[in-house]
């Protein structure tokens, strides 16, 4: 087993346990940090992928800037206290049964479907996810999307500052 | 490594998702948990936009196969980002009006 | 892009540049008539583009967008929506005087994501467009901040759409995991040449699936319709039932065409349950309702099951029974709503069905338009919605869709029932004192009362001479299938 092998092994364990820990924290604010160790996981398998755009744009938009603003909502509202009322226990069991029934859903067909033998995703090599290339096609072909994106952040600033400001 | 690990992890990081929008009562951690189940797609878009790279580079020629996977999940992160401000935005609100960020206490609207 | 494409796109530039100049109106602190004119003029400007660039049409802007024909008359039935809206919208937000000036950036942004649905070619377009639309709708539903309401529903809505979203984005995955392709017709060319793998393909349609009936409001998940149409402000309402659904409705026909989507077998199983399912539940949860609007929103998802009988088919005579009903469909909600917010009070929204006991003895112009609109939803003769429902029944008769036919004849005799219940409400004697009408501008309350009369002579024409409408469709449509070569 090489190092490939023991990080794709380690970021993968890192990630599971950092989304469980999310699920079952009680306290806001460590979802949030086990949130963020999810990220950096993700972001390792980015690089892992060789894909060192997107593996720094994660670490920057999601890491960065989005559990930044999280943290910041939950401190704004005082929610650092571990009182947060639970759902009925009839609704937790038939919540983690349906994620359970989609999970055993996607794994049966990973298991059974022949299509996906021999399909590898290729790692450390294959120069597809580096900022050149992806700059490239980004600002020749996808230049609309690009620019509705923008129009995307207009529509969610009006709508933050509508509904956030004070009367 | 093989694709199914991929789709394996994505899937687990997904229903894991899944689970926490169906279970969690704090409106916070339910859009967490919506965030966790757009960066398992992530992580799977770039999976195969590898796998479809890895495909056509062996059938030699230089090729852009893959790089729509990419700039997809490129896309993704961006929109997700408009869609925490709008949404905690919504959420601040909440807490104003009903003291409280628990989505339970959302069911007054009936007839 | 060479400039014939960008021509093309002309309608879109100026759909887009009409919330910034909208904002530009707002930091020279303009007052809100003015801002209303401007975006009047706007829209109609937008109209003038569409006309102006229809002789570069069809135009396939690689490899995320289409202009066709197809795109023009979904875009120009969105873009009627919203000049109907904004008129609409006016008496409504002008009595609440709750900074009503940013609404219109929201919704002509809301439009432009409708719009770009109508002409994408391609996942990343396809979620770009939803999201500018959803984005924008989660603000317009919390528009009203101090109403608990609004709180309530735009939570609802913004938790489900992210949610769904997520389940869209994983469906395209594994689409594009099975086919190396995310634009619509590079799929349909590997699916011809190289097969697939059912499995892969059916979850990823399944899970796409969910995501457009979510956003359609189609049972099972149709949840959170009833009460985001109650929450939401009247106007916002009438939006999301006309506009959010146009849009989402054309992605899927483009989407269905060019995949061939109806002829995998599991889809059609899918897609008829959810009709059937649809017109069963909508129309039975409708009965019993008490407030106008959750009574609409339950018709609307009984509604968007017949158009998905029309869907069924996916030949050219089903996809322009669709356009019709979806046209008959939007101008009967315009009219229905515009009633809505023509009796909205200052306190509250006109939803209690007791707020129309009467109505036609108090105002018989708003009262037979209210009739006209109800008949048409109910699917009476001379009315829109009858040629449309007999447009729908013909494409699914012609296949020989049995099922979905007798379900949606069956049910439609259930609708009657209440549609004729608030009617029978409407003539009723009352002793009720209403409070005094409210004192507008009296060119907005000719603006609206002409709007509404352009929408009862477009509900009896269009039931009355259907030909014309139908030719009008084809006509756009037969630009539409002409092949695109570049």
């Amino acid at each position: 087993m090489g190092t490939t092998q023991i990080l794709f092994w380690f970021l993968t364990a890192l990630a599971l346990l950092g989304a469980i820990m999310v699920l079952v924290s009680k306290n806001p604010v460590h979802s949030v940090l086990w949130l963020i160790v999810v990220f950096f996981a993700i972001s390792g398998h980015y690089i892992l992928l060789n894909a060192q755009f997107l593996a720094i744009v994660n670490l920057i938009v999601y890491a960065g800037a989005i559990m930044v603003l999280f943290l910041f909502v939950i401190m704004l509202m005082n929610l650092n206290a571990e009182t947060e009322p639970q759902k009925s226990i009839w609704m937790k069991f038939f919540g983690v049964a349906t994620g359970g029934l989609l999970l055993s859903f996607f794994i049966s067909f990973i298991v059974s479907s022949i299509d996906l033998k021999n399909k590898t995703a290729q790692l450390k090599e294959g120069d597809v996810g580096l900022i050149k290339n992806l700059g490239k096609v980004l600002f020749s072909d996808y230049v609309i999307p690009f620019e509705i994106a923008s129009i995307l952040f207009l529509s969610a600033m009006v709508g933050a500052v509508v509904i956030g400001k004070k009367d | 490594m093989p694709i199914q690990y991929y789709i394996a992890l994505a899937s687990a990081l997904f229903c894991i998702g899944v689970v926490g929008v169906l279970t969690r009562r704090n409106a916070i951690i339910v859009f967490m948990c919506i965030e966790l189940m757009l960066n398992a797609v992530n992580l799977l878009l770039v999976a195969f936009s590898k796998m479809h790279y890895a495909k056509a580079a062996a059938a030699g020629a230089v090729t852009t196969a893959g790089t729509e996977g990419q700039l997809f999940v490129f896309f993704i992160m961006v929109v997700a980002a408009a869609e925490v401000s709008v949404g905690l935005a919504i959420i601040v609100m909440m807490y104003r009006n009903v003291h409280s960020v628990d989505v339970n206490f959302l069911n007054r609207l009936k007839n | 892009m060479d400039s014939l494409q960008l021509q093309a796109l002309l309608p879109f530039i100026v759909l887009a540049s009409a919330s910034v100049v909208i904002i530009l109106l707002i930091a020279a602190r303009q007052s809100h008539t003015v801002i209303q004119i401007t975006g009047f003029l706007m829209m109609c400007l937008v109209v003038l583009a569409m006309w102006y660039v229809r002789d570069v049409l069809p135009r396939a802007i690689m490899p995320l967008l289409v202009v066709d024909g197809m795109a023009a008359v979904f875009t120009g039935l969105i873009v009627f929506c919203v000049l109907i809206i904004g008129l609409f919208s006016f008496i409504y937000f002008e009595e609440r005087e709750e900074n009503p000036k940013e609404y219109y950036i929201l919704i002509f942004l809301g439009t432009l994501g409708a719009a770009v649905l109508t002409i994408s070619r391609h996942f990343i377009s396809v979620f770009i467009g939803l999201e500018l639309l959803s984005i924008s709708l989660y603000a317009l539903i919390a528009y009203l901040r101090n109403r608990n309401n609004a709180v309530e529903a735009g939570m609802k809505y913004l938790v489900l759409a992210a949610m769904s979203s997520a389940f869209l984005l994983f469906g395209m995955a594994l689409i594009y995991m099975d086919t190396g392709s995310m634009d619509f017709d590079g799929i349909a060319k590997q699916l011809q040449t190289q097969g697939h793998s059912p499995a892969l393909f059916v979850t990823g349609i399944g899970l796409m699936m969910v995501a457009v009936c979510f956003k359609l409001a189609l049972v099972p998940f149709h949840l959170w319709a009833a009460d985001v149409y109650q929450g939401a402000p009247v106007p916002v309402t009438n939006f999301i039932a006309t506009v959010s659904k146009i849009g989402v409705f054309a992605v899927l026909v483009r989407f269905a065409q060019a995949v061939q989507l109806q002829s995998y077998h599991f889809a059609v199983i899918i897609i008829s349950f959810v009709a059937i399912v649809s017109m069963v539940g909508g129309n039975l949860l409708a009965i019993k309702q008490q407030n106008i609007k959750r009574l609409l929103a339950y018709s609307s998802i009984a509604h968007l099951g017949y158009l998905l009988v029309a869907f069924l088919p996916g030949n050219a005579a089903g996809i322009e029974a669709g356009m019709f009903y979806l046209f008959a469909y939007s101008i009967t909600l315009l009219a229905a709503f515009g009633i809505v917010t023509m009796l909205s009070g200052r306190q509250a929204d006109a939803d209690q069905l007791e707020a129309y006991r009467g109505l036609y003895w108090r105002n018989p112009l708003m009262g037979a338009i209210l009739t006209v609109a109800l008949l048409s939803l109910a699917g009476i003769p001379l009315t829109a919605g009858f040629i449309g429902k007999f447009a729908v029944l013909n494409a699914g008769v012609q296949q020989q869709l049995w099922l979905p036919v007798i379900v949606l004849v069956i049910t439609s005799v259930i609708g009657l029932y209440y549609y004729l219940r608030i009617i029978s409400t409407l003539f009723a004697e009352t002793q009720v004192i209403f409070p005094k009408e409210k004192s507008l501008h009296p060119l907005f309350v000719a603006g609206t009362y002409g709007a509404l009369l352009v929408l009862l002579i477009l509900l009896l024409g269009a039931g009355i001479f259907p030909s014309a409408v139908i030719d009008g469709i084809k006509n756009f449509l037969c630009q539409g299938f002409r092949i695109i070569n570049f």
